[in-house]
């Protein structure tokens, strides 16, 4: 067995990698195998050292989530008919009626939430594709964090849709008060689907093969 | 165990398969392409979907939103604002918005748009909805897609006719804008059958043009002749019927309406826009039926010398009691120069000619002519009482039989003159303070005095023995006369005189000259002319006695106790008076005469003296002369009986009617006393004297 200096862990230059050692995980499981082992023994889940079409998913379903966001912002989310009148609030309209009233807090959080967010999602998945793409070997360690971070905030992004679904389902008061959701709320959630599954899609040992096929 | 190097793991190839870029695109692209295609096609929809850009401009644009305020047909929303923006110079305001583009195309140049707010009025709250909503803009046009309009202007009002509303359009001219407002309703037997549009001033300033909607199908009870007029407010009217009060609807007190009725059939049908005057009241317009507004008026004028107060323009002008113009314009005018200046005021009248009997192809000038040649016949105008509570006057154009002649004037100004007579102006308050004051003044118990005192007086004369007297004497006196004539005495006379004459032959025979058969042949002739005059008056008594009777009838009648007892006594005396026998002493007294002439004539027979019988004819004649005097005036004496009848009968009758009754019949009966004096006089004359028949004296 090669003996791997394990000393020089937390930085990049002394790594080997599961593939360099011949060896393959299981994704889902963690357990591991040869790399011709195209079975995991323990879960059934297929075995691929490498997802070469990872890229592509990636780059697709983050396109579809791009597309999916610009309804989402330009269509009303809100459409509330009161007694008195009837208004349709996008998320920026909403944002800018929340500090309007004052309510500066709730404005940050619904501008973060479904503002900053997603937008820094796309930027993280575009900057992450992008340095694979170029096998760029600097900052491996902050990208995989990263990508970390954004696998794991997706999902919170559908907190607005489901603020949406409940305000539906509660104010439903005939003529004197409605709230139902715009073609925004399928949109952005549809958008927020498609960056967690464009998330997904990435491979992040991508991230650490980039200098070896460099070298 | 030998060193050997650790068998490290074969060197994987790990190169990446070259494959073909169609073979290595993953399916997950279809996500993207799906995603993006259906954008696309949502935004080509929706810009297929946008609706027709329309820009309206609003002076007033309160309450609109952009985004909010929506456009609504029908009350179905058909567009929203999109925004709201000042035009060029502030002045107005443009509010763009998106139409449906099925409704687009009917956007033509008859689209009226306005904005719907909140309307409380006494007809009744609407926009109500707009409370809550806020305002929404209301579009109005017809169903025909004609050219379509992309910029509008806003109406500050809402229109109150639907395009495409079944109706007809008229416009309305009034006076006064006070009875029309925007909205007020036309009725038409009370029924609300069309409301008025937005009064506007006309063209000249001098009228109130309104234009007014009345609905189908009522608008077919719309022609030429219908009337319209004002029905707003309260009418008080105080006439012959006591005083009427007219309240109509309460929208109709407040905010004005308009009436209108078709009384007489055969007007024409009317088209969109035909004009209608307005008139003040119900009674006006029915007026107004009988006069063609379009008729050919002449103008004449007429000058008044007197106050002209109570006649206004308007006021009627009648002739012979029918209305045949009006009065259509007052002023002063100064007639002649100098020191004969004067002040008159010209009335102008407006004759319609044919209210004159004038067929409809007559012309002014023919009407001129007729009224010129109706002036030459004594035609003149004066002012007579129209109402004799207010005191208006009208001007009436009459026949007088005996005026003085004139002819129409066309110099003296504009219009042909109308010489004016006495105008006949009771001024109601004098006229009934005077009749008061004349029925107070009447001597009502005066003539119940005076009547009873004459039917004393008249008891009294009957009962007089001179009157009883009186009649009996002169029915005497004739019967005597009569008897005279009748008695041989008289006609002894031819024989005496004949014995005379045979006397005489001699004294004839002897003194052949003297004439003095010819003188007594005169003395007879004249003799027999007194006994014809006795005759004839004689036959006039009877017709007294008839004429007494007819008194007596109309006094009879008479509704007063003390008079028809009175009259009654009277009647008694006066028969009384006329059946007396005493008269009968006349032929005696006539006889004495006689024989005294007989003793006369035997005294110149038996004197014998030629001279003693000439003078003895003379006086003879002279008494012959006498009688005939004096019996010339019994018909004389009659005739004033009879006219004491016809005086009294008179009296009688205008007992009734004149408060001169009074004076008259004392006076009356004073005549009748004279009279009777008289007659009693005469008779005691004749008694006392009889031979002044006869000798004159």
């Amino acid at each position: 067995m090669q003996v791997f200096d394990l000393g020089s862990t937390g930085t990049t230059s002394g790594l080997i990698t599961a593939r360099e050692a011949g060896l393959v995980a299981c994704q889902r499981c963690g357990q591991v195998h040869r790399q011709d082992v195209r079975l995991c023994t323990r879960c059934d889940g297929a075995l691929i050292s490498r997802d070469t079409d990872s890229l592509q998913k990636v780059w697709a379903w983050l396109i579809a989530g791009m597309i999916a966001f610009i309804p989402a912002n330009i269509y009303p989310m809100l459409l509330t008919s009161t007694l008195v009148e009837r208004s349709e609030s996008t998320i920026v309209s909403g944002v800018i009626e929340l500090i309007h009233h004052g309510s500066i807090g709730i404005a940050v959080i619904v501008f973060v939430a479904s503002i900053m967010i997603p937008m820094g999602k796309f930027m993280a998945i575009i900057y992450l594709a992008i340095s694979v793409q170029r096998k760029s070997g600097t900052n491996r360690h902050q990208r995989h964090k990263a990508y970390e971070i954004v696998e794991f905030i997706g999902r919170w992004s559908m907190i607005d849709v489901f603020v949406v679904a409940i305000l539906s389902a509660l104010v439903q008061l005939n003529t004197i008060a409605t709230i139902n959701p715009g073609i925004a709320a399928v949109s952005f959630a549809l958008s927020v689907i498609f960056t967690m599954l464009s998330a997904q899609s990435f491979d992040a040992r991508l991230i650490w093969d980039a200098d070896r096929t460099t070298t | 165990m030998s060193d050997i190097p650790p068998t490290r793991p074969a060197p994987l190839d790990v190169r990446p398969v070259k494959q073909r870029i169609w073979r290595r695109l993953s399916l997950v692209w279809l996500v993207p392409v799906v995603a993006l295609s259906v954008s696309l096609w949502a935004a080509w929809q929706n810009y297929l979907d946008r609706g027709t850009l329309i820009t309206i401009t609003f002076e007033n644009a309160a309450g609109i939103t952009a985004s909010e305020t929506v456009i609504k047909y029908r009350d179905v929303t058909i567009g929203a604002v999109e925004s709201v923006e000042f035009a060029p110079g502030l002045s107005d305001l443009l509010v763009h918005a998106r139409i449906d583009k099925t409704v687009a195309p009917y956007l033509d140049d008859d689209a009226q748009f306005w904005v719907v707010r909140p309307d409380v009025s006494v007809r009744g709250i609407t926009g109500l909805d707009t409370v809550l909503s806020g305002v929404y803009i209301e579009g109005n046009w017809d169903t025909e897609a004609d050219v379509a309009q992309y910029e509008f202007t806003g109406l500050e009002q809402p229109v109150l006719t639907r395009a495409g509303e079944r109706g007809t359009h008229i416009v309305l001219r009034a006076n006064d804008g006070g009875a029309v407002s925007a909205g007020a309703p036309v009725l038409h037997k009370g029924l609300e059958v069309g409301y008025l549009e937005k009064p506007e001033l006309s063209f000249d300033g001098n009228q109130v043009v309104v234009s007014a909607f009345i609905e189908s199908p009522y608008d077919r009870r719309i022609t030429t002749s219908t009337r319209f007029w004002d029905t707003s407010g309260f009418s008080v009217s105080f006439g012959a019927g006591g005083v009427s009060l007219d309240v109509n609807s309460l929208a109709s007190l407040i905010e004005g309406g308009i009436a209108f009725d078709t009384v007489v059939s055969g007007g024409q049908p009317i088209r969109d826009g035909h004009i209608f005057d307005i008139f003040p009241d119900r009674e006006t317009a029915r007026d107004s039926l009988f006069a063609d507004p379009n008729a050919e008026v002449v103008k004449v004028a007429v000058l008044f010398a007197q106050s002209v107060s109570g006649l206004s323009k308007g006021s009627e002008v009648r002739f012979q009691g029918i209305r045949i113009g009006e009065v259509s314009e007052l002023s002063a005018i100064v007639v002649g120069e100098g020191e004969t200046a004067d002040v008159r005021l010209q009335a102008v009248l407006s004759i319609e000619p044919n209210r004159l009997g004038m067929g409809a192809q007559a012309t002014p000038e023919d009407a001129i002519a007729l009224l010129s040649d109706f002036v030459i016949r004594g035609l003149r105008a004066r002012m007579v009482t129209g109402n004799i509570l207010s005191g208006s006057l009208v001007v009436e154009l009459v026949q007088i039989e005996d005026a003085l002649p004139a002819i129409m004037t066309f110099t003296s100004g504009a219009y042909p003159v109308i010489p004016t007579t006495q105008s006949q102006i009771s001024d109601v308050a004098a006229t009934a303070e005077g009749v008061l004051a004349r029925i107070n003044a009447l001597p009502v118990e005066e003539l119940m005095d005076g009547a009873i005192d004459l039917m004393d007086s008249l008891e009294r004369l009957a009962n007089d023995d001179a009157t009883v007297a009186a009649p009996a004497s002169l029915v005497a006196l004739l019967d005597e006369a009569r008897a005279l004539v009748a008695s041989d005495d008289i006609q002894a006379v031819p024989r005496d005189l004949r014995k005379t004459i045979n006397d005489l032959d001699a004294l004839i025979a002897s003194a052949a000259d003297a004439d003095l058969v010819g003188d007594l042949d005169g003395a007879l002739a004249v003799a027999t002319a007194a006994a014809a005059n006795v005759e004839a008056a004689t036959r006039n008594l009877p017709a007294i006695t008839a004429q007494i009777e007819a008194l007596t009838a109309k006094a009879n009648s008479l509704e007063f106790e003390a008079l028809v007892t009175t009259a009654t006594q009277t009647l008694a005396s006066i028969d009384s008076l006329i059946g007396s026998d005493s008269a009968a002493a006349l032929p005696g007294s006539l006889n004495g005469a006689l024989d005294e002439m007989r003793v006369f004539l035997a005294e110149v027979r038996a004197g014998g003296a030629i001279e003693n019988v000439n003078a003895a004819l003379a006086s003879a004649n002279e008494a012959a002369l006498a009688i005939e005097e004096a019996v010339s005036t019994l018909p004389a004496l009659s005739a004033q009986a009879g006219r004491l009848v016809a005086q009294t009968e008179a009296v009688i009758e205008s007992y009734s009617e004149r408060s001169r009754f009074s004076a008259e019949t004392l006076a009356t009966m004073r005549d009748i006393q004279a009279a009777a004096d008289a007659v009693s006089a005469l008779s005691r004359a004749i008694q006392r004297n009889p031979n002044s028949l006869l000798t004159g004296r």
